[in-house]
C-alpha cells in the first residue's frame, strides 16, 4: 500500500470529532463539591480522561443463535419481533433506566451505535424511546452517526423508514455468506434471496451509508465462493464492508462441532489466501483497508468504530455492553437476569481502572488494527522516551519482517497484509514485553 | 513420657500395597490410644508432606510413639515406624524394618496381595520380623477374606488362621490389632549395658535447628548432651536436643536400648547422618556399626534446565537446598548447546525424579525443562578404557567404542490372569528376557522378566497399569549390566542436532523410535512462520524426517463493541505460552518435546 496516501476518511473521522472538549468534562454535579481545592484532582482526572462522546447500546436478541455466535444473546425464535414481544418491551425500559441512572459526562455524542443480537428485531417506537432517552440525557451533535446492526430478512421497508425517521443514518447488513448452503451452515435465518431485498429496502428508506458483514473461513467454503461473495458485496455498492475471518469460540455450536485447523474448516493456508484476496480485490473496487477488518470508500469510515481503535472514551448500555469511561473498561454482566441484578443493586462498576501498563497495551492492541497505526509522538507524550524506544526495540525483528512499519516521529502501523496477518504475534511479543502478569 | 522398661516396648512397622489402607489404620491407633485427640486429627497424620497426601502415598517416613494400657492391664510403648510406599525407597524400608520386631501386613480384602506388598514382605521376613496378617476393608461389599486369606498363605506361606479381620476407616479390629502387636510382637533384646549403637531410619532438615535424626535404639543408651559418632560419616557431633514422637517432637533426657527417638546435633545436611548409618558415643565406641549400610545410588538421570537462563543461579540454590534434606539427591552442572546452562541430575527412581521436580517448580517458584530419564551406560572405549555415560549426548563416536552395556532389572509382576498376555507382550517389547511365571490363587498370577531399566523408566509403569486396568502391580531389582547393539538417535530440528533429545536405544528399534519420535513432535512444536523439518538419525543417516508445515496466519481480528477484555486474556495467555518455550536455534519448543520420548505409541 503507498504509505503517502494517509486515508483521508481517518482525517474527516479526526475533523469531526474536533473540538475535543477538554475544558468541557464535568466530573461531578458542581453541587456537591465545595470550592476548595480538593476539587483540583479531579478536574485533572477529567483532563486525563476526556469524557465519551459516543455510545454503544446492546440489542441483545435474536431470533436463533447462530452457529458460531458466543456474544451475549437474548433467542426470542422466528415469529417474535419488539412489537410482540414482552422480553424485547421489558428490555427496552431496562436499558432506558441505565441510560437515566448514567451520569453526563459534559459532551454531546457524536455517535450512537446499535449493536447485537439484532438491533432490527426493535420496533421503531423502541428504538425512539431509547434513542430520545440518550438524547435527553447526553445530548446528541447535530451531524452525529446513528449506526445500527440490521439482519436481511427481520425487517421490512416500513422498519427501515421508522428507524431512518428517528435519526438512524447508518446501517450495517448481517450478510455473512452469498451461498444458501454456506448460510444454512452457519445457522443464519435468512437466504441469499434476503440481501439484495434488504439491501433495496435501506437504500427506498433514504439511508445511503451501508455497510455489509462477510464472514471467511466458514465450514466447506472454497475459495471460489469467497470470491463470489466479495463479487456479489461489491456489487451491492455499499460504503463499508467489515470481513471477519471466523473464530471458532469456546462453548459454541462450531466449537462442539469442529476443531480449528481440521476439516470441513479450510486450512489456514486458505484463510490466509481469502484474507489477501479480500484485500486485493477491495481495494481494487475502491475501498480502502483501513483496519484489520474493514474496509470503507473515502470517508465512510465507521466514526463510531474508530473511537475504539483510537482508545477514546465510550458510554456501553445493555447487558454485555463494555464501555470505557474515566480510564475503566467495564464489561456489563452477560445475561438478562444478571443485567437486571446489577441494574437493580446500583450498577456497581468494580473494575479496576487500568495501570499504565494496561493502558498501553489497550493503546497498542486498539491502534495496530487500523492501516494508520498509532503516532509514535502521541505514545511518548503518554508513556514517555523509554517505554517508546523499548516498543521499536521489540518490534524489531518483525520489521525486518516487513510485518511493522515505524519511521521516527511517525505512526507504528501493521503492514497490509502480512502484518495484519500475523498481529496475535506481534501483539504477544509486546504483552511478553510490557504485561504486568 | 513414661520410662518404658525393654520388656514392655514393641516396635513394628505397617507393610501395604498404596490404597490398601496403611495411612488410616496408622491414624486409628493413634486415636485409640490417645496419643493424638479426634480434635488434632488431621486426615492421615504421618504423611506430613503436602505432596505426599495429594498423591495419597508415603514418600518420607516417618515414626510414633503410643502409650497402651493393654487387656492385662500393663502399659506398653508401642513405637510405629512408617514405611514409605514406593519402590525406589526400598533402601529405606529396608532399614525401617531392621528398626523394628513385628509388622502388621495390610491387606485389602477385596483386592489381595500386590507385588510392592511382596517384596516388602520378604523383606520383613529377612529380618526376621513377626509378621502379623490384618484383613483391611473388610465393610466393603466386595471384601473375600477367605479368598485374601488363601492367598496370603498361598504366595507367602504365612498362616493366616489368626489373621485380624479389620476396617481402619470404621474403626473395626483396632483393639485387636492393638493386643497382638503387644502379645505376637517380641520385645527386643535388653542391651541397655553394651555401648552405644543406634540405627538412623530417617533425617530431615529443619532450617532452624540442622538435620533431624529419627534412629532407634538397638544397644546401650543415649543422653542429652553426650557426644557422639556417626560410624560411617566418621563425623561428630553435641547432641542438642533428644526426644521422642508422640507424633509431634517431645523432649527427653534420655533413650535406651529398645526405644526409637530422635535427636538434633547441629548437622547441616542430611548426608551427614544417612539413612543406614550407626550412632555410636564419641567416648566408648561400639567395636562395629549395625549391619546394612549401604550408601544408595541414583538409578535415573535426567537433564534439568530453567526455561528462563536467568534462573540458573536460583535452580542451583533450590537443588542446594532439596540435598540439604535428601541424600539420594546427585546433580552436577551440564552444559547443552541447545539448553544453555542447567544439571544433570540423578535420582533413586522416576517418582523421585518426578517427586524433585515438582517440588522445585512449586516450592520454589521455577520454570524448568526437564529431559527424558536416561540411566547410566558402561561403555567401553577401542583403548580398554570404560566410561559412564549418564548422558546419552555424551556417547562416545562409534569409531571409537567397543561396546556399550546397560543396566538390566528384574520386575516381579502380580497380576490377574486375564492380563499375563497383554503384559508379556508389553514386556517383550520392551526388550524383556522371560524369567518365571507362577500361578497363585484365583486367577492370579506372578510373572517375571528381566528387562534393560531404560525400558523401565520410560513409560512401563503406566503401560502396565494401562494394560491390565489398573489392577497389575509391580516390582524391580537391579540385577546388573548386560552387554547390547545399542546407537545414539539424534534428534535434529531445523538442521541443527538437539542433544536433549538425543537417546540411546536398541539398534533394531531406532527406526520405529525415531519415526514416532519425529511424528510427535511434529505434534508439539508450534508452528512457525518458516517449514520446519524434524529429522531423526544415526551419525550422518536419516531414519525418519516429517516437516511442520508454515504458519500462514496468526490473527483474532474481531473486536466486538469495543469489549477486549477477551482479546486481551487471549494474548495474554499467548505471550505467557510463549515465555514456557525454549527457543532452540530459530525455532521455540515446548517443554513436552523433551520428554516425548516417554510418549510414544
Amino acid at each position: 500500500m503507498a504509505e503517502a496516501n494517509a486515508p483521508s476518511f481517518i482525517d474527516r473521522a479526526a475533523a469531526l470529532s474536533q473540538p475535543r472538549n477538554k475544558a468541557v468534562a464535568q466530573l461531578m454535579d458542581s453541587g456537591d463539591v465545595s470550592g476548595d481545592v480538593s476539587i483540583a484532582p479531579s478536574v485533572q482526572g477529567s483532563d486525563r480522561f476526556p469524557a465519551p462522546d459516543a455510545a454503544y447500546v446492546h440489542i441483545p436478541f435474536c431470533r436463533r443463535r447462530c452457529f458460531y455466535c458466543d456474544f451475549p444473546i437474548s433467542v426470542v425464535g422466528d415469529t417474535r419481533r419488539g412489537e410482540n414481544s414482552g422480553a424485547i418491551a421489558q428490555y427496552v425500559t431496562q436499558l432506558c433506566t441505565e441510560i437515566r441512572r448514567t451520569p453526563n459526562l459534559g459532551t454531546p455524542l457524536q455517535t450512537i451505535f446499535f449493536g447485537g443480537g439484532t438491533p432490527s428485531l426493535l420496533a421503531v417506537e423502541q428504538l425512539e424511546t431509547v434513542l430520545t432517552v440518550l438524547k435527553q440525557q447526553f445530548g446528541l451533535a447535530a451531524n452525529a452517526e446513528i449506526s445500527m446492526e440490521m439482519d436481511p430478512g427481520t425487517f421490512d421497508l416500513a422498519h427501515v423508514q421508522g428507524y431512518h425517521a428517528c435519526g438512524v443514518n447508518r446501517i450495517s447488513l448481517g450478510v455473512q455468506a452469498f451461498q444458501a448452503e454456506l448460510l444454512q451452515a452457519c445457522g443464519r435465518t435468512h437466504q441469499p434471496d434476503d440481501i439484495p431485498i434488504a439491501v433495496e429496502q435501506v437504500r427506498r428508506a433514504g439511508i445511503d451509508n451501508l455497510s455489509l458483514d462477510l464472514i471467511s473461513g466458514l465450514p466447506h467454503q472454497t475459495l471460489e465462493q469467497w470470491t463470489f461473495s466479495l463479487e456479489q458485496a461489491i456489487a451491492l455498492t455499499p460504503q463499508h464492508l467489515s470481513v471477519y475471518d471466523l473464530i471458532v469460540e469456546p462453548g459454541t455450536a462450531f466449537a462442539r462441532r469442529y476443531k480449528p485447523g481440521d476439516k470441513p474448516l479450510p486450512s489456514d493456508t486458505l484463510t490466509a489466501e481469502m484474507y489477501r484476496l479480500a484485500q486485493q480485490t477491495l481495494s481494487t473496487a475502491g475501498f480502502q483497508h483501513y483496519e484489520i477488518s474493514n474496509y470503507a470508500k473515502p470517508g465512510y469510515g465507521c466514526r463510531h468504530n474508530l473511537r475504539y481503535w483510537e482508545n477514546r472514551a465510550y458510554y456501553g448500555f445493555g447487558m454485555g455492553a463494555a464501555s470505557y469511561m474515566q480510564g475503566q473498561r467495564f464489561s456489563r454482566p452477560r445475561t438478562r437476569r444478571e443485567y437486571f441484578e446489577w441494574l437493580e443493586a446500583g450498577m456497581p462498576m468494580d473494575d479496576p481502572v487500568a495501570t499504565e501498563g494496561d493502558r498501553l497495551l489497550d493503546r497498542l492492541i486498539l491502534g495496530l488494527r487500523l492501516a494508520n497505526g498509532l503516532s509514535l509522538t502521541t505514545l511518548e507524550q503518554e508513556f514517555g522516551h523509554d517505554t517508546v524506544a523499548q516498543i521499536l526495540t521489540t518490534l524489531k525483528p518483525y520489521e525486518e519482517r516487513g510485518w511493522v512499519a515505524c519511521q521516527l516521529n511517525q505512526h507504528l502501523r501493521l503492514s497490509d497484509p502480512d502484518g495484519f496477518l500475523f498481529s496475535n504475534t506481534i501483539l504477544a511479543a509486546l504483552f511478553e514485553q510490557f504485561s504486568d502478569d | 513420657m513414661t520410662d518404658a522398661a525393654v520388656s514392655r516396648i514393641r516396635n513394628f512397622s505397617i507393610i501395604a500395597h498404596i490404597d490398601h489402607g496403611k495411612s488410616t489404620l496408622a491414624d486409628r491407633l493413634l486415636q485409640s490410644t490417645g496419643t493424638v485427640s479426634d480434635r488434632e486429627m488431621k486426615e492421615q497424620f504421618l504423611d506430613s508432606m503436602d505432596l505426599e497426601r495429594e498423591r495419597g502415598i508415603t514418600i518420607k517416613l516417618q515414626a510414633a510413639r503410643m502409650n497402651y494400657v493393654s487387656e492385662d492391664g500393663e502399659t506398653y510403648v508401642l513405637n510405629l515406624i512408617d514405611t514409605p510406599g514406593h519402590v525406589d525407597f526400598s533402601y529405606e524400608v529396608s532399614r525401617s524394618l531392621a528398626a523394628c520386631e513385628g509388622a502388621l501386613l495390610v491387606v485389602d480384602a477385596s483386592q489381595g496381595v500386590e507385588a510392592q506388598t511382596l517384596a516388602n514382605v520378604y523383606l520383613a521376613l529377612e529380618h526376621d520380623l513377626e509378621i502379623i496378617p490384618v484383613l483391611n476393608k473388610i465393610d466393603l461389599p466386595g471384601a473375600e477374606p477367605e479368598r485374601v486369606k488363601r492367598e496370603i498363605e498361598d504366595i507367602i506361606g504365612l498362616d493366616c488362621s489368626n489373621a485380624i479381620l479389620a476396617s481402619a476407616k470404621e474403626g473395626l479390629g483396632i483393639p485387636e490389632i492393638l493386643e497382638s502387636i503387644v502379645h505376637l510382637v517380641p520385645s527386643p533384646e535388653d542391651t541397655i549395658e553394651k555401648p552405644l549403637r543406634a540405627l538412623i531410619f530417617d533425617s530431615y532438615y529443619d532450617p532452624y535447628r540442622g538435620v533431624i535424626v529419627y534412629f532407634r535404639v538397638m544397644d546401650g543408651q543415649l543422653n542429652k548432651g553426650d557426644r557422639v559418632k556417626l560410624m560411617a560419616s566418621g563425623k561428630e557431633y553435641d547432641i542438642d536436643e533428644l526426644g521422642v514422637l508422640s507424633p509431634t517432637q517431645v523432649v527427653v533426657d534420655s533413650l535406651h536400648a529398645g526405644e526409637v527417638g530422635y535427636l538434633s546435633a547441629s548437622i547441616k545436611a542430611v548426608e551427614d547422618a544417612r539413612v543406614g548409618d550407626t550412632i555410636t558415643l564419641a567416648k566408648g565406641s561400639a567395636p562395629s556399626p549395625l549391619p546394612g549400610y549401604t550408601e544408595i545410588k541414583p538409578m535415573v538421570f535426567c537433564g534439568l534446565f530453567p526455561s528462563d537462563s536467568e534462573q540458573f543461579e536460583d535452580l542451583r540454590e533450590a537443588l542446594d537446598k532439596l540435598r540439604l534434606n535428601d541424600a539420594a539427591l546427585q546433580y552436577e552442572p551440564e552444559t547443552s548447546s541447545a539448553m544453555g546452562f542447567g544439571f544433570r541430575c540423578g535420582f533413586l527412581g522416576l517418582l523421585h525424579m518426578e517427586i524433585v521436580q515438582e517440588r522445585l517448580e512449586r516450592e520454589y517458584n521455577l520454570d524448568l525443562i526437564t529431559t527424558a530419564p536416561s540411566v547410566i551406560y558402561r561403555v567401553t572405549k577401542l583403548d580398554g578404557e570404560v566410561v559412564l555415560i549418564d548422558n546419552p549426548s555424551n556417547l562416545p563416536d562409534p569409531q571409537n567404542r567397543e561396546r556399550i552395556e546397560e543396566p538390566y532389572v528384574q520386575v516381579d509382576m502380580i497380576v490377574p490372569e486375564e492380563f499375563v498376555g497383554p503384559l508379556m507382550e508389553l514386556s517383550q517389547t520392551r526388550r524383556g528376557d522371560f524369567k518365571d511365571m507362577k500361578y497363585l490363587a484365583q486367577g492370579r498370577t506372578t510373572l517375571t522378566y528381566e528387562l534393560p531399566l531404560a525400558e523401565v523408566v520410560s513409560d512401563f509403569f503406566d503401560q502396565m497399569k494401562s494394560r491390565s486396568r489398573g489392577y497389575a502391580s509391580m516390582e524391580y531389582q537391579l540385577i546388573g549390566y548386560r552387554e547390547n547393539p545399542l546407537v545414539k538417535l539424534d534428534i535434529l530440528i531445523n538442521g541443527d542436532p538437539v542433544d536433549p533429545l538425543a537417546t540411546i536405544v536398541h539398534r533394531d528399534k531406532a527406526y520405529y523410535v525415531g519415526k514416532a519420535l519425529v511424528e510427535r513432535l511434529k505434534e508439539l512444536i508450534p508452528r512457525h512462520q518458516f517449514k520446519i523439518p524434524v529429522q531423526a538419525s544415526i551419525g550422518s543417516r536419516v531414519v525418519a524426517s516429517e516437516h511442520i508445515p508454515a504458519l500462514r496466519k496468526d490473527v483474532l481480528a474481531k473486536c466486538y463493541g469495543g469489549d477486549i477484555s477477551r482479546k486481551k486474556k487471549l494474548l495474554q495467555k499467548q505471550a505467557k505460552g510463549k515465555k514456557r518455550l525454549k527457543a532452540i536455534g530459530t525455532v521455540d519448543v515446548p517443554q513436552e518435546a523433551f520428554m516425548a520420548v516417554l510418549k510414544l505409541q
